[in-house]
């Protein structure tokens, strides 16, 4: 007990003589690597600690896995200051080395952390040798063939070792190496190397499970001036390309109208009617123009003329195919078309449906509420007095409730004839849309009230052909449609009453055969409707009319107004409040409600 | 269209480069005569191949096990245990593999085979059930598995050739079914997913020198 304590003491008091005097025992020291070059035998490098101002002795130890035994290191000198070579003898694969180092001085020792090593697993192989680096010149350009050999230490013979080798070149000027990757040759072809310069190259190999060896030294090469000739693959470009040019060349030529097509569209040319592209080649102007000009263009028409006198009252669709379908020639039956619809007047949607029904050919007189004359006229909902003659021009003074819808198609004052000889269509209005609409121009000058009629009700609405009747206006009074016959046997329908759903119902006047009295007598049939007020009253207008007795007197007011097309036939209303003598509802004569306004 | 169409085709065949034609082999079921046997060089270079794309498997799964399950190297905590495999004398250097007649050193290959055939499937199957692993990585196992398997078929048929050749002496003998082991440790407990992957790791690296050798030995042509 006193000796130990006497030793401690003794240690103490050494320990603090040493610090002060500036030693110690030696610091840790630390393996840094093991490396085999060739996988037979290997090297462990260590890091000395601090020495502690002692000479410091290390020594290597090590065990192999699951074996308790220790051997030092058997070589200190042949890999140099702190290192441990292990001879092939001592150099087992696949077995784990446990290996640590001891650093001793006069004062203690220190012992470095163990290190676990397996030789397969930490190969570095030695550098390549001898690098060449030779231009070959060839025909396509020189290129540089860079050569070498394996270390020397490495058995790849036996097939121990198999090794991988890779290359890297640059100029000297060349920040960046460019690397090759070489496989397991010993030679290297370098490409489209600039020329007339000079390039350093350098060699290093790894085994398929390793380290990377270090570089080679590097190996200088100089390009020798020359010009590349890439001829080959100019030729191939070039024939390629000229291949290609014929091919299209070829396919423009069969395809040349599309081309032509694609690249200059066909301007088109003027389409007037009338207009002759030659005159105006021939440089007569006058001419030229003289063709264009229609006559009787614009028409001079009195507006009092065209007073609309009347609202024609058509039944719509399903109403007048329902009714119609006997009457009707299959053939003309025409759905609503809606094509007119930017003409701006009509409704081409509005609720109002038009049908347009082909009259040609009716001959039968319809008894029932169509009323088509046995000449084929047909009754009029409204005065409608397509014919001028067969009508009255006139303030239709409507007294009795019945109401005359004036056919308000006017079309332009093209000449009549053609207005739809082929195709009477009968257009048909619902009366709703009539009742609600007013009409800006209106002057009420008679008030009706249509509800105090008390006719019995007629079967539905009358659609009436308008177009019939229209033909019957011609300035030139062309030979009206058959079947139509511009007298006066028109029949006229008036309205019976309203019924709930704002419906006008109207029915025929029964007798034909009145006789336009003068130009008052349409003014005592029929009244003009000045304005549709909307509480489903048609204001009726008291005017006087003067007689249009061969229909045309006034230049414009008995011109049947074609409608630019069969289905827009706008409400006219003459702003002077004259009646007009025959209004004719062209063509579809259906009254536009919503368009209150001549239109030529 | 036409006319594209034969154009189309001409470039075809200027490009075409008349070497490169593919031709079929046909299957060799009567020997030499008229067919392309596989050169005995030629099946040493397969199983070559082989055995380093299944040495790179392990060793990539031997990584990861160690990156994700081991986060120190060197620790001196690594419990090793003997892999199951320590009773197979196999030469751990170089001499002493080229002591080794090429029937042992053949018969050494397929011991060694033959022995992780049922440890490496053990690994797939507790790979793919402990959640730890994704199925990459257990996939990786099972791809570790078959090819062992399909190595050994190729070595075993490599020998058969060498035995065919007069290579080979008749003292390669089968391997018995007392053969295989059970890779269980001194312990008696099984032994863990990491020590079998390090075990097959270093395993597989032997395997792929034993036949580098062998190769060099017997077909010494090229790449020796």
């Amino acid at each position: 007990m006193r000796n130990s304590g006497a030793v401690l003491i003794l240690s103490f008091i050494a320990k603090l003589i040493s610090q002060a005097a500036g030693v110690s025992a030696p610091g840790k020291p630390r393996l840094t690597s093991c490396r085999s070059p060739e996988k037979e035998t290997f090297t462990c490098w260590w890091e000395p600690g601090d020495d502690g101002g002692l000479p410091t002795t290390y020594a290597l130890y090590y065990h192999l896995e699951n074996s308790e035994t220790i051997y030092e290191c058997p070589d200190y000198r042949t890999a140099g200051d702190n290192s441990c070579f292990f001879n092939k003898n001592d150099t087992s694969l696949w077995v784990n080395y446990n290996i640590t180092v001891v650093a001793t001085n006069a004062l203690g020792k220190n012992i470095s952390d163990p290190v676990e090593v397996d030789v397969a697993y930490i190969v570095q192989p030695n550098t390549p040798e001898n690098v060449t680096a030779v231009v070959v010149d060839e025909d396509q350009g020189p290129f540089v063939r860079v050569s070498w050999e394996k270390p020397r230490t490495a058995d790849t013979r036996s097939g121990w070792i198999t090794l991988q080798y890779q290359l890297r070149v640059k100029q000297k000027k060349d920040k960046e190496w460019e690397e090759y990757d070489a496989g397991m040759q010993k030679y290297y072809n370098v490409f489209s190397l600039h020329p007339d310069k000079e390039f350093m190259v350098q060699v290093r190999c790894k085994p398929d499970h390793g380290f990377w060896s270090e570089w080679t030294q590097t190996t200088y090469v100089k390009m020798p001036d020359y010009i590349p000739r890439e001829r080959s693959l100019w030729i191939m470009i070039t024939i390629f390309s000229v291949f290609i040019v014929l091919i299209l060349t070829w396919t423009l030529n069969v395809k040349r109208n599309s081309v032509k097509l694609c690249l200059l569209p066909p301007v088109p040319g003027p389409k007037i009617k009338g207009f002759d592209k030659q005159l105006l080649k021939s440089g007569k102007s006058e001419e030229v123009f003289n063709s264009l000009v229609i006559q009787g263009f614009p028409p001079t028409i009195d507006y009092d003329d065209l007073l609309v006198e009347y609202l024609e009252v058509y039944d719509n669709e399903e109403q007048e195919l329902v009714l119609d379908s006997k009457d009707l020639s299959e053939d003309c039956m025409k759905s609503k078309s809606p094509s007119d619809c930017d003409s701006g007047r009509g409704s081409c949607d509005s609720r109002t449906l038009l049908l347009e029904k082909c009259m040609v050919g009716r001959e039968g007189s319809r008894s029932d509420q169509h009323q088509y004359s046995q000449h084929g006229e047909t009754s009029w909902a409204s005065t409608e007095s397509s014919e001028c003659q067969g009508l009255e021009p006139g303030s239709p003074e409507f007294s009795d409730g019945r109401v005359k819808t004036w056919p308000v198609v006017f079309s332009s004052p093209q000449p009549h004839h053609h207005y739809q000889v082929e195709a009477v269509k009968p257009v048909y209005h619902s009366v709703p849309e009539i009742l609600n609409h007013s009409s800006p121009h209106a002057m009420p000058a008679n008030y009706q009230n249509l509800q105090h009629q008390d006719i019995p009700q007629q079967e539905g609405r009358f659609g009436k052909p308008a177009c019939r009747h229209s033909q019957s206006y011609t300035h030139g009074l062309d030979t009206p449609a058959p079947g139509v016959s511009p007298s006066r046997s028109l029949e006229y329908v008036e309205v019976q009453r309203i019924n709930p759903e704002n419906m006008l119902l109207l029915r025929p006047l029964s007798d034909q055969n009145r006789e336009p009295e003068g130009s008052d007598y349409a003014g005592e049939d029929y009244s003009k409707v000045k304005e549709l007020t909307s509480n489903n009253i048609l204001l009726l207008q008291r005017d006087t009319s003067y007689q249009c007795a061969d229909g045309y007197s006034q230049a414009g007011q008995c011109t049947t107004q074609q409608p630019p097309h069969p289905c827009k036939p706008v409400i006219y209303q003459s702003h002077s409040g004259m009646p007009q003598e025959g209004m004719r509802v062209m063509g579809n004569g259906y009254v536009d409600t919503t368009v209150l306004m001549p239109s030529y | 269209l036409s006319l594209w169409a034969v154009a189309v085709l001409l470039v075809a065949l200027l490009c075409l480069d008349p070497h490169s034609r593919v031709s079929s082999a046909p299957i060799c079921t009567h020997g030499p005569s008229g067919c392309h046997v596989p050169s005995l060089a030629d099946l040493f270079d397969r199983v070559i191949q082989h055995s380093a794309r299944m040495h790179s498997l392990s060793n990539d799964l031997h990584s990861e096990f160690e990156q994700y399950f081991l986060p120190s190297k060197n620790s001196i905590g690594k419990i090793y245990r003997k892999c199951h495999t320590s009773s197979i004398l196999t030469p751990n250097g170089k001499e002493n593999a080229q002591k080794l007649a090429r029937e042992e050193l053949t018969e050494v290959i397929l011991k060694l085979l033959m022995a992780w055939r049922d440890p490496l499937f053990q690994l797939h199957q507790s790979m793919a059930h402990q959640q730890d692993f994704n199925s990459f990585s257990s996939n990786k196992a099972l791809e570790m598995g078959d090819m062992a398997h399909e190595l050994r078929k190729g070595v075993e048929k490599v020998a058969e050739k060498m035995r065919v050749l007069g290579m080979l002496g008749n003292s390669v003998t089968g391997l018995s079914a007392a053969e295989t082991m059970l890779p269980i440790s001194d312990s008696g407990e099984a032994m863990s997913n990491y020590e079998l992957l390090y075990c097959f790791r270093r395993d597989s690296n032997k395997v792929q020198n034993y036949l580098k050798i062998l190769k060099c030995r017997i077909v010494p042509e090229h790449d020796c």
